[in-house]
C-alpha cells in the first residue's frame, strides 16, 4: 500500500470519523430533546434535523454515523499503521478493499435517499459523501494491478465524479440554488 | 499514487508537459464549472417573474389576520405534518399572528410534501373546516395537537385512520357540522384547493416547508428558529414603518 494513498487514509478517514462523531452527537441531544433545532439546520434545505430524523437515517436499524464511528477509524487506523511501517498482506488488503466497496454504495444509496425522498441537505453527511469517493477510488486503484491503465487518469475520474454528484444536487434542489442568486 | 510494473523512465526526457491525468482533470473542472454555472446563471429570472400577487395570495385565500387593502402581506407555505413547520408554529407565527393581529394580512398556504402521507388529510381537512367558515379554527387544533396525530412516538405518523378519527374529533370540537365536513374532507373541491395550492408553490419556487413571502418576495434568514423569528419580526416591522 503506497504511503501516499495511507495519507489519504488518514486525512480522508479523519474527516469522516469527525463528521460521524458529530451527527452522532447531533442525534442524542435530538434524543434527549425533541426539539433541539440540530446546529447545521439552516433552513427547508439545508437540514440535518429531516435527514437525522428519516428512515434512511437508520439503515440498519441504528442510526447510521455509529457505523461511521466504526468504520472510519478503521480507515483512520490503517492510514496510521502503513505510515508506521506495516506492509499489509493481500488478504488485508483485498478486506479492506472490500470495506470501501461497501461504503461507497451505501454512500450512494444515501445520496439518492437524500436527493430524491428526503429533500434535504445535512453539511455533515455530505463530507461523508466526500471523502468516502476517494478513499474508494484510490484504494481500488492500489489494490488491483490490473486497474493500472486507470491510474494514469486518475485524478479525472475523480472530479468526473464529483461533478456528475454535483450536478445531481443542483438540479435535485434547483429552486434553492435559483433563489439564492 | 499506485505503484507501476513498468520500468521508471528517465525523469529528464520523460518530462513533456502537464500529464494526461493533469489535462483531463482541469478539462472536467472547467466544463463542470462552466456547465452548472452557466445552467444557474441563464435561469436566475424565472422565478421573481413570477411572484405575482395572484400566485401568492389568489381569491378566497384563507386569512389568519386580515388588514385593510393587504398593507403588509406574509405568506406561509406549510405543511400541517412538517416537524418544522411545527417548531415555527410554536415558536414563531402563533406569536406573530396574535402581535400583528390587525396590521398585516397573514395568508398560510398548503404545501404538504410526500414524505409526510399525513400531510395531505390535514390538509384537507383544514380546507373543509374553510368551508364552513372554520379554518383558523382548524388551523390551531392541527398545530396545537400535533403530537397527539402527526406523530407516532418518534416517528413521522403515517396511521390515516386514527389521524381521520383525530381530525373529525377535533371539527366536532371546534363545532363544525360533522356530516358536512365528512362530505367536504372527500369533495373534489377541496382536493381542488390544495393542488392549488401546491401548484402555485410551485411556481414560486417552493420545494421546503415552511416558505415565507414578505410582500411578495421570498423571505430567507440563517440560524436558529430564534434567529429567524427575530430576522421574519424585522422584516415586518420594516414593511409597516414604510
Amino acid at each position: 500500500m503506497s504511503r501516499r494513498l495511507a495519507w489519504l487514509l488518514v486525512l480522508g478517514g479523519g474527516a469522516g470519523l469527525v463528521a460521524a462523531v458529530v451527527l452522532t452527537l447531533e442525534k442524542i441531544a435530538r434524543l434527549r430533546d425533541p426539539t433541539y433545532v440540530p446546529t447545521c439546520s439552516l433552513n427547508p434545505v439545508v437540514s440535518c434535523g429531516s435527514v437525522m430524523d428519516s428512515p434512511q437515517a437508520a439503515a440498519f436499524g441504528f442510526p447510521n454515523p455509529l457505523l461511521g464511528i466504526a468504520a472510519f477509524a478503521v480507515v483512520v487506523t490503517t492510514g496510521v499503521a502503513v505510515l508506521a511501517g506495516f506492509h499489509p498482506p493481500r488478504w488485508y488488503r483485498v478486506a479492506f478493499h472490500v470495506g470501501t466497496v461497501f461504503g461507497v454504495v451505501f454512500v450512494h444509496w444515501l445520496i439518492a435517499a437524500s436527493l430524491y425522498d428526503i429533500r434535504a441537505l445535512c453539511p455533515y453527511c455530505t463530507v461523508v459523501w466526500v471523502v468516502t469517493i476517494p478513499v474508494f477510488w484510490y484504494t481500488t486503484l492500489d489494490t488491483w494491478p490490473a486497474l493500472a491503465p486507470l491510474r494514469r487518469v486518475h485524478s479525472a475520474v475523480l472530479v468526473l465524479w464529483y461533478a456528475v454528484i454535483a450536478a445531481l444536487v443542483l438540479s435535485a434542489f434547483w429552486d434553492y440554488w435559483s433563489s439564492l442568486l | 499514487m499506485p505503484r507501476t510494473s513498468r520500468p521508471k523512465r528517465n525523469p529528464v526526457t520523460a518530462r513533456r508537459g502537464p500529464s494526461l491525468n493533469v489535462v483531463l482533470t482541469a478539462v472536467v473542472v472547467l466544463v463542470a464549472a462552466a456547465v452548472l454555472g452557466g445552467v444557474l446563471v441563464t435561469n436566475r429570472s424565472d422565478e421573481s417573474a413570477a411572484a405575482t400577487q395572484d400566485t401568492l395570495v389568489p381569491n378566497g385565500a384563507h386569512t389568519l389576520s386580515k388588514v385593510e387593502g393587504d398593507r403588509v402581506t406574509l405568506v406561509e407555505f406549510l405543511d400541517f405534518q412538517c416537524p418544522a413547520c411545527a417548531t415555527y408554529y410554536a415558536n414563531v407565527t402563533k406569536q406573530i399572528e396574535q402581535d400583528y393581529q390587525g396590521r398585516i394580512t397573514f395568508v398560510p398556504r398548503n404545501f404538504p410534501l410526500r414524505m409526510h402521507p399525513l400531510a395531505v388529510p390535514a390538509a384537507l381537512a383544514a380546507e373543509a373546516a374553510g368551508k364552513q367558515g372554520k379554518y383558523r379554527e382548524m388551523y390551531h387544533a392541527l398545530y396545537e395537537g400535533y403530537d397527539q396525530w402527526a406523530v407516532e412516538g418518534e416517528r413521522i405518523g403515517a396511521d390515516t385512520d386514527r389521524a381521520t378519527a383525530w381530525f373529525e374529533r377535533s371539527a366536532a370540537d371546534i363545532g363544525l357540522d360533522l356530516a358536512r365536513f365528512r362530505a367536504d374532507v372527500r369533495s373534489p373541491e377541496t382536493r381542488a384547493a390544495v393542488d392549488r395550492d401546491l401548484a402555485d408553490g410551485a411556481k414560486l419556487g417552493v420545494s421546503g416547508t415552511p416558505t415565507f413571502f414578505v410582500d411578495g418576495e421570498r423571505f430567507e434568514a440563517g440560524g436558529t428558529v430564534a434567529d429567524v423569528g427575530r430576522a421574519l419580526r424585522a422584516r415586518l416591522d420594516a414593511a409597516l414603518a414604510r
